[in-house]
């Protein structure tokens, strides 16, 4: 290898950076690494895998279903379509979210990422607008296919189309539950900073939560249930029509934007107080 | 400030820097200037605290008590960190799934850095062929190579680099050596840390010596071996090997500060 002895060249224009420039260079991350499109392969895969499992299901064991089942999904099938889908592809969203910051603690990029933009909190803010962005664009792109493909499984069951305004308010809904689920994935990360650490805290906090809670006796445990992330978002696929939900669609809409904002918020307070690794 | 006696603003300036590790304490009472115009070279036994005061300064920890400044204000006030300060500290500072290019790239996106300086580093660290591969397949000499690619992205007046000789072949410890003197000469200040005396000798201009988290001695190199070497040998070494000294100067001053010295040898 050669290189010439110095002769460093001065850069053209100078202009402070903006909160813009710290954008493209997250986006910039998340496009040149191969776990994000691994993961939001994963997302689209599971999602529309289990939906087309579930609708198919559905459809060839109708006849068997007591008349209770069926009025639940005929209330509501949209959000029924919906549901395994989501629930299986926030583990890929969440996954992703926690991998962006936590892979910069454990690569070692924070300590590149924290020299060029040292007052921190705009790192994390960029990477959470960025990372936002594109979950719901992903999520949005994977529910309407899971949506268009679910619809014709069950079409004998219940009609229903994607320009009805119940359809148009759940597949957004889809998009909002992965895009938080996503946002919860990267405040986890930033605390825990070890990829496997904040994998491990996500999941439980997905999926073995719930099943620990729901162990406990009681109206409270459903409650706690209730309250969970996981649990709140598929609350807000659906339209309310189910009489034993124990909160309302926007109520768990709020439930989960509070978990967002709270560990979001946390992991604002580790990042700049804590020392780099 | 009118006065035209002012002297110029210190490139780094440390007052009373301390960081305690529990009981240890990494750095202690630190107070030094890096000026603009020199190599500064950071010297000091493993664990004499030369890494932890570099990430003081950057702000990469918290002191307990005293300040850092870099051109007159704390790292984390400046609005153009790398067009100011360019660092490598551990070599090893990337996402190794991404491209050298891609990590030059977002870090250049993210000070609003002109796309062309990627190139331009690219080019100037010798790293061109390497420069699409992933980092992580990157051996320790090209790593080193892109950590000194990113430091030189903002074209900075401060450079501070972390063992930046570690894992470079002889042809890459004779590129930094001509590297580090042509930043200084253009004015800038280089304040690098290295534990080979005798790379420090022939590249450093000033020297700082750390031993157990103090500063124990702060002068030129060629200061530091005429006061530190034993007298008879100064007098018997011809002036043109003085430099080859200096690790003979820096074995009697830190003789005491060697955390695992071995007893009975002096």
């Amino acid at each position: 290898m050669t290189a010439s002895d110095t002769g460093v060249i001065a850069p053209a224009a100078a202009r402070v950076p903006r909160f813009g420039d710290l954008c493209r260079s997250e986006w910039t991350k998340i496009r040149t690494v191969r776990s994000s499109a691994w993961s939001l392969s994963a997302m689209a895969l599971l999602s529309l895998g289990f939906t087309v499992f579930v609708s198919s299901a559905l459809a060839s064991s109708w006849s068997t279903w007591n008349a209770a089942d069926k009025a639940r999904f005929t209330a509501d099938p949209v959000g029924v379509i919906l549901e395994p889908g989501a629930t299986f592809g926030q583990l890929a969203v969440g996954v992703l979210g926690v991998l962006l910051m936590a892979s910069e603690y454990s690569t070692g990029m924070i300590r590149a990422s924290m020299l060029a933009t040292p007052r921190r909190t705009p790192i994390l803010a960029a990477k959470a607008v960025v990372f936002a962005v594109v979950v719901f664009v992903s999520a949005v792109g994977v529910a309407v296919p899971a949506f268009l493909v679910g619809s014709a499984l069950t079409s004998e069951q219940a009609s229903t189309s994607l320009g009805d305004a119940g359809t148009v308010r759940a597949v957004l809904a889809f998009g909002v539950f992965m895009t938080l689920t996503g946002l919860i994935g990267l405040g986890i990360g930033a605390i825990v900073r070890h990829p496997a650490g904040g994998i491990g805290a996500m999941a439980t906090l997905q999926y073995v939560a719930p099943l620990l809670l729901s162990l406990l006796p009681g109206s409270l445990a459903e409650h706690f249930v209730a309250a969970l992330p996981a649990t709140s978002g598929q609350v807000i696929l659906s339209n309310g029509s189910d009489v034993n939900g124990i909160y309302p669609p926007l109520a768990c809409l709020g439930i989960l934007m509070a978990w967002t904002a709270v560990l979001l918020a946390a992991g604002f307070v580790s990042v700049k107080r804590r020392d780099v690794p | 400030m009118t006065s035209t006696a002012t002297p110029p603003v210190p490139a780094i300036r440390a007052l009373g820097l301390t960081k305690r590790y529990g009981a240890t304490t990494a750095v202690d009472d630190l107070s030094f200037s890096v000026l603009p115009g020199k190599v500064t070279g950071f010297l000091g036994p493993n664990g004499a605290g030369k890494s932890t005061t570099m990430r003081l300064v950057l702000g990469l920890e918290r002191p307990d008590a005293g300040t850092a400044s870099v051109r007159g204000r704390p790292y984390a006030e400046l609005e153009t960190p790398l067009r100011e300060v360019g660092a490598m500290l551990e070599t090893r500072s990337f996402h190794p799934g991404r491209s050298g290019r891609g990590h030059l790239r977002c870090l250049a996106q993210s000070q609003a850095l002109p796309a062309h300086r990627v190139q331009e580093v690219i080019d100037l660290v010798g790293l061109r062929d390497a420069a699409d591969r992933r980092a992580g397949g990157y051996s320790l000499g090209m790593a080193q190579r892109l950590g000194i690619a990113a430091a030189l992205l903002g074209d900075p007046q401060v450079v501070v680099l972390d063992e930046p000789v570690n894992g470079l072949d002889p042809e890459g410890v004779r590129w930094i050596r001509g590297l580090l003197k042509g930043l200084a000469a253009e004015g800038r200040a280089v304040l690098v840390s290295s534990h080979l005396m005798n790379e420090m000798a022939v590249t450093a201009d000033h020297l700082l010596i750390l031993g157990r988290g103090r500063l124990l001695a702060d002068c030129s190199t060629a200061d530091f071996v005429r006061r530190y070497t034993d007298p008879q040998l100064y007098a018997d070494t011809p002036a043109v090997a003085r430099p080859a000294l200096l690790e003979e100067a820096f074995m009697r001053l830190t003789a005491d500060s060697v955390e695992y010295a071995t007893k009975g040898t002096s």
